[in-house]
C-alpha cells in the first residue's frame, strides 16, 4: 500500500532538525486520536457545528504531516458541517478519514523511531 | 540581525501547528535569540502579556474550534493592543476573505497570513519583516536618547561658558 504521509516537507521545513521532527509526531500521535474520537461523537450525536470545528482544527494538522489525500475529504466535511446539512455523506467521508489516520497513525509509529 | 532577545507568542488552538511554528520559526531565525511562548486561547495569552511584553503575536482569527467560549481573534488584537500598544501582531486565518483582512488592519495587526500550503514561508516572511521594523524602531529610539544627551552637553557647555564670562568677564581672554 502507498504511504499516506510525505514527511519531506516536515523535514525541510525542520531544516532536519530531528528532535524538532520527532516532538510534532509524537504531537501528532496523541493530538490525531482525540481528534478522531469528537469528530466521531459529534457524527453521532449530528452535531454540525463540532463537526464543522474539528474538520478545521484536523485540516491544519493533516497538512503539516503532508497527507494531501485527506485535505479534500476534511473541507468536504468542514462546507457540509457549516451548512448543517448532509449527514449521511459525512458518514461517508469519516469511514475514508479514520481508516487514513488509521494509516498515517502506523506509518508515524514506524517513522517516528528514526526521529529520536 | 540584532542579538537582542525577542519575545515572541504564539495563540493558535492547534497543538501540531503552534509546536510546528515554533519550530520552524527557531530554524529560519537560528542565529536570533528568540524565546518563544505558545498559547491555546487568548485568555491564556493575556494572562502573561503584561508580565512578558512580548515584541511579536502570531494570532490566529479562530480560537474557539477546541473551547466553545473562547475570545475570537479579534477581541484579543483589542486586548493586545490596549496592554501593550507597541506589540506587533501577525494575525493568521485560515479563510481568504478581504473582510477579515481589512478588520485584522482596522483593530491594529501588523500583518495578516492565510494558512494556505505555504503559510509556513509567509510567516517567516512576515516576521523577518517585523524584526527588521522593531529593530529600526529601537535604533531610532537610541539615536533620540542620544541627540537629547548631546544637546543636554552642548547646553551645559555653552551654560559653563556664559556663566564663567559673567563671573570673570578676563578669564577666557
Amino acid at each position: 500500500m502507498e504511504n499516506v504521509c510525505d514527511l519531506n516537507y516536515l523535514t525541510e521545513m525542520m531544516d532536519n532538525k530531528k528532535p524538532l521532527i520527532g516532538g510534532i509526531m509524537d504531537s501528532f500521535l496523541q493530538q490525531i486520536p482525540e481528534e478522531l474520537q469528537s469528530i466521531n461523537d459529534a457524527i453521532t450525536k449530528t452535531d454540525y457545528t463540532i463537526i464543522k470545528s474539528f474538520a478545521h482544527t484536523m485540516k491544519s494538522s493533516v497538512s503539516i504531516m503532508g497527507i494531501a489525500i485527506l485535505t479534500p475529504i476534511l473541507k468536504e466535511m468542514e462546507d457540509l458541517g457549516k451548512a448543517a446539512s448532509g449527514i449521511e455523506r459525512i458518514k461517508e467521508l469519516s469511514i475514508q478519514l479514520n481508516l487514513i489516520c488509521e494509516q498515517a497513525i502506523k506509518e508515524i509509529e514506524t517513522e517516528k523511531p528514526n526521529y529520536a | 540581525m540584532s542579538k537582542k532577545l525577542t519575545t515572541i507568542f504564539i495563540v493558535d488552538d492547534n497543538r501540531i501547528f503552534r509546536l510546528a511554528l515554533k519550530a520552524d520559526i527557531e530554524v529560519a531565525f537560528a542565529k536570533k535569540p528568540i524565546k518563544t511562548h505558545l498559547f491555546e486561547t487568548g485568555e491564556n495569552c493575556m494572562q502573561e502579556i503584561k508580565k512578558e511584553k512580548p515584541q511579536l503575536v502570531i494570532l490566529d482569527y479562530n480560537l474557539n474550534s477546541l473551547v466553545p467560549n473562547a475570545a475570537d481573534g479579534i477581541k484579543i488584537l483589542d486586548q493586545i493592543k490596549r496592554e501593550c500598544p507597541e506589540t506587533h501582531v501577525i494575525m493568521l486565518t485560515s479563510e481568504d476573505h478581504i473582510d477579515i483582512a481589512l478588520k485584522s488592519f482596522h483593530h491594529g495587526a501588523s500583518d495578516y497570513v492565510v494558512k494556505t500550503d505555504t503559510k509556513f514561508s509567509k510567516i517567516n516572511y512576515s516576521v523577518f519583516n517585523l524584526f527588521k521594523i522593531i529593530e529600526t524602531t529601537d535604533e531610532a529610539q537610541t539615536y533620540k536618547y542620544l541627540s537629547i544627551a548631546l544637546s543636554l552637553c552642548i547646553g551645559l557647555l555653552v551654560g559653563g561658558i556664559l556663566a564663567l564670562q559673567l563671573i570673570n568677564p578676563s578669564i577666557l581672554k
